[in-house]
């Protein structure tokens, strides 16, 4: 009996041992390949404008923060007649209503047309839906969406229109960065997640054609939205969702990352917030992998990456419960030198992971001209370990939620911290 | 690297070929005839042997004398051998076959960076047939030693570093094999400020260089934290009651720790000394055996050294290729305790060196210049006139191939090992060297009790438990004149005493064999009326 506990234990540490590997690969990924980098920057030059937009801007108790939003969007550096605005809320919402159409008036007022409220008073009330009740009033050629939150870059149209000039794409992510790193203890740990997710891991998806999209900054072409029928209305993660459903139809995405580009957003103010957005992830994905779409993937491959990328949440509940065996089992299990040695492998896989997260730290720091102090660096040493037992509690409770058939949204709250930082600096300045 | 496919590519591919037969001709020829068996090629294959058959890195105490990934590698090669140990005739000859795999890669990867750091293929094959022909290095590189295994290692993370391409798996991969190295043969670590500055050079004007100095450092530092932390599990990391003492060392446990302290303070005199180690086996091992590899290799080091520091840009690959040879020479000659064959990991990079400055010197000469020189060279260095490599005057002062491709020696060490087994019971308690244990021990029937003199000497198990350090308890003893000698040297302490009075006092000789200098005896003890 203690034989087979010896091998299961050395099997599952071979095995997390692999997975650790393959994670560390993908978030060095684009550091790895010299030509990807390249090849996924944002143009040097831009072309002439011709693509038209319409940018859906989502909002549910985005009081705060939506005119500032609204007011990015249509101050980008793009020819107004090709942009259409569309702030979508259900109609209970009514602060947020008041608020942006407060906006559009003042825009009208300015002689800026295109900028429309969307109400809606059926269910769900949820971001997808929203998006669908958008799509029926969307106009242009391509449409994309940003949150209530975001940070948008003057010239993310221009970008967008040169790739989908120069690459007949019906899909293209941009980035999306997390930037205050600063304010939490979790803080720098979730914003390098997303500086490897969208600098690194997502190029990784995209080579091989099974590509959970992000939630934001990602650009269709409003005709394939209109083939696959719009965003699914019961999946938490609906953007992951499409972008496997995309991948399952063929549709070629194409991922664009330039640091100078990146649509800029904020950690969740709360732990609970960030739980509950976690939450939601995992379940979101774990929704996707039951619904099956992957299945239908052109290659194996694919079908082999997305079933990986979906199956994610439950690795990490597992890794969860492993790390709180694991040190049981430190004091209170007398293994064998061989199984010892074998156990310590995934030890050293996630020793090198908070490296890459500290090598990441600079390198993040260094493209958004911040400063990665050592203190930052100690913090994050610090939060490591805690950092991924809410993670995998997240990922249990992502479990829990779906056995149990709880399937709302938990939506997370918005304060706008990373503006109150780059006003902080640009006032400074 | 040459454009593929072009002519320059088939010339590349073509001499690349030429580099890597001749080393595996003149590594292979009389491979298991020449040099006879040593007793470290016996100790490796002993513990290769304890690997497989009793799942320990010894069959004696491990006391972290060397780290164990050597013998891990030959045991995990001789694992998937037909026959295992006798799949060439003998435990030694399995290994020397390793051996010569390792050399043939060797070649390949020394060519390749000679070609990288020089974009000569005059240079590459020149540091290639140094490399291959040279007696001193074909003597010790025939023989199954863990510095062979650790060039090995070092080449492979040098090949790596000087990829054109940037990849960080590249460089995590070079790390990995320079972390290998070092727990093959601890004296890798002298070459470790060398392989960074190498590694800063190659990406320091790269996008990726925090990651590829990170994961080259991380992937190194892997393989070391694996050997310390099975000293650590075994609680055999620090001495008990951390104990240093070098005048009274811990006795309850071995430890790495100390064992690593011993060494470092261990010393028989450097460069400056004209009796210590360093000159002992430059004058009297090396430079007989070939003069002109560590003459002009050195000379080739210095002359490289002062021009890269001359100029670091313009002539940066000098400067990488005259510090990895340095590196390892202040190793040599600060004055450690060293043995006859720790020459082996500097011989790659003075061939190297003689390489890269015989293409600086003949500069921009016209290329059929350079192909005369070469051939020139190669066939002056191969006749006695010459070098001496292949043939050479022998004691009768007549023309003959080299030692190396003409003596038989390790057929006198197997006709030992057959009287033993036709003429010594295996019950019998045996005191030997190391070059016949795993011949004893892994051939049905077992000498179960046949044990090295180093271990009836130095570990408790074997000298108090099962010989109690008296002569009476020895029934024959199988060895060589250079055991004789071993064993006197070792007994500073006294602790080879017991089996020389054996030897000297009661003792008859029942078996011998000499040619040349080397004579085989065996002993029996004689126990009644004694």
């Amino acid at each position: 009996m203690t034989d087979l506990l010896y091998v299961i234990l050395a099997v599952i540490s071979i095995l997390l041992a692999v997975q650790g590997g393959y994670t560390l690969y993908l978030m060095i990924y684009t550091w790895d390949q010299p030509d990807v980098h390249e090849r996924t920057k944002a143009p040097d030059r831009f072309v002439e404008p011709s693509l038209s937009f319409t940018v859906m801007l989502p909002a549910r108790h985005e009081e705060e923060v939506i005119q500032t939003t609204i007011g990015r969007v249509v101050g980008a550096n793009y020819p107004a007649e090709l942009l259409q605005v569309l702030v979508i809320c259900s109609a209970d919402d009514t602060g947020t209503i008041s608020k942006a159409e407060e906006k559009v008036e003042e825009l009208r007022l300015q002689h800026r047309q295109g900028v429309d409220v969307v109400v809606f008073d059926d269910r769900p009330i949820n971001k997808p839906h929203a998006l669908n009740v958008a799509l029926r009033h969307a106009a242009k050629d391509v449409v994309t969406v940003f949150d209530a939150e975001d940070d948008v870059h003057p010239e993310i149209f221009n970008i967008v229109n040169t790739v989908m000039a120069e690459d007949p794409v019906s899909v293209v992510q941009s980035g999306v960065q997390l930037m205050n790193y600063r304010d939490r203890w979790y803080s720098p740990l979730n914003v390098l997640e997303y500086f490897f997710w969208f600098k690194s891991t997502l190029h990784f998806f995209a080579r091989y054609g099974a590509i959970p999209l992000g939630g934001n900054t990602v650009f269709f072409r409003r005709n394939v939205l209109q083939m696959i029928g719009g965003w699914d209305e019961y999946n938490l993660t609906e953007d992951a969702d499409i972008g496997i459903r995309l991948s399952s139809a063929g549709v070629a995405a194409r991922v664009v990352y330039d640091d100078r580009y990146v649509t800029r957003e904020e950690t969740p103010p709360t732990l609970g917030q960030f739980v509950k957005q976690r939450t939601r992830w995992s379940q979101g994905f774990l929704q996707t992998l039951l619904k099956g779409d992957w299945k239908h993937m052109p290659s194996r491959a694919q079908r082999l990456l997305a079933a990986y990328t979906l199956t994610f949440p439950i690795v990490q509940a597992a890794l969860g419960l492993y790390a709180v065996a694991a040190l049981i089992m430190m004091f209170e299990v007398k293994a064998p030198v061989l199984v010892a040695l074998i156990s310590y492998l995934p030890v050293f896989l996630l020793a090198s992971h908070f490296m890459t997260a500290a090598v990441g730290l600079r390198e993040f720091a260094e493209a958004h001209g911040l400063k990665a102090s050592w203190g930052v660096t100690l913090g994050m040493a610090l939060a490591w370990f805690p950092y991924q037992l809410l993670l995998a509690f997240a990922a249990l409770r992502a479990v829990a939620r779906l056995a149990f058939g709880i399937n709302n949204w938990e939506k997370t709250r918005h304060v706008g911290a990373h503006r109150e930082r780059r006003k902080a600096g640009e006032h400074a300045a | 690297m040459p454009r593929k496919g072009g002519l320059n590519d088939s010339w590349h591919k073509a001499l690349l070929a030429v580099s890597m037969v001749s080393g595996l001709v003149t590594h292979a020829y009389h491979l298991f005839l020449y040099p006879l068996y040593t007793t470290d090629e016996g100790i490796y294959m002993q513990q290769a042997w304890s690997i497989l058959r009793e799942a320990k890195l010894s069959p004696y105490t491990y006391f972290y004398d060397h780290a164990p990934a050597g013998w891990l590698m030959i045991a995990t090669y001789v694992a998937v051998l037909p026959m295992q140990f006798q799949t060439f005739g003998n435990a030694i000859n399995a290994g020397r076959v390793l051996m010569l795999v390792a050399h043939v890669c060797n070649v390949f990867f020394l060519f390749q960076i000679a070609y990288r750091l020089s974009h000569s293929h005059l240079a590459a094959f020149v540091a290639c047939f140094f490399f291959n022909f040279s007696p001193l290095a074909v003597f010790y590189q025939r023989e199954v030693l863990l510095d062979n295994l650790m060039v090995f290692w070092v080449l492979l993370s040098v090949y790596l570093l000087t990829r054109d391409e940037r990849r960080i798996v590249t460089a995590m991969l070079s790390g990995l094999s320079y972390g290998l190295a070092m727990i093959t043969k601890e004296n890798a670590i002298f070459f470790a400020p060398v392989l960074l500055s190498l590694l800063y050079r190659q990406v320091q004007a790269s996008r990726n260089r925090r990651f590829a100095l990170s994961y080259w450092s991380f992937a190194a530092w892997g393989p070391v934290s694996i050997y310390t932390l099975y000293a650590s599990l075994k609680n055999e990391l620090v001495p008990s009651r951390f104990n240093f003492s070098l005048s009274s060392p811990p006795a309850d446990h071995v430890a790495l720790l100390y064992t690593v302290w011993w060494q470092l303070n261990r010393n028989q005199g450097g460069i400056f000394d004209p009796h210590s180690l360093f000159w002992r086996f430059s004058l009297g091992a090396w430079l007989p055996k070939d003069h002109l590899i560590l003459v002009v290799g050195s000379a080739a080091m210095l002359i490289a050294l002062l021009i890269g520091l001359r100029n670091r840009e313009k002539h940066a690959n000098l400067l990488v290729a005259s510090s990895l040879a340095a590196s390892y020479s202040l190793y040599l000659i600060r004055g450690s305790v060293m043995l006859e064959f720790y020459v082996i990991p500097l011989l790659p990079f003075l061939a190297l060196n003689i390489g890269l400055m015989l293409d600086h010197l003949l500069g921009a000469t016209p290329a059929a210049l350079r192909v005369v020189s070469t051939v020139l060279l190669v066939a002056v260095l191969s006749v006695p006139a010459g070098g001496g490599y292949v043939y050479t005057h022998n004691d009768k002062g007549q023309v003959a191939p080299q030692d190396l491709y003409n003596v038989p020696q390790t057929p006198m060490q197997e006709e030992e090992i057959a009287y033993v087994r036709q003429h010594i019971p295996t019950s019998a308690r045996i005191i030997m060297d190391d070059d016949v244990w795993v011949e004893l021990h892994d051939q049905s029937p077992p000498y179960r009790y046949a044990h090295s003199h180093w271990k009836a000497a130095g570990d408790p198990a074997v000298r108090d438990r099962l010989f109690q350090k008296d002569w009476q308890n020895i029934d024959y003893i199988v060895m060589s004149n250079k055991m004789r000698a071993a064993m006197e040297q070792n007994n500073g302490d006294g602790n080879e005493g017991w089996m020389l009075d054996a030897i000297d006092n009661h003792s008859t000789r029942i078996w011998t064999l000499k040619r040349g200098d080397v004579e085989l005896d065996v002993y029996k003890i004689e126990h009644g009326g004694s």
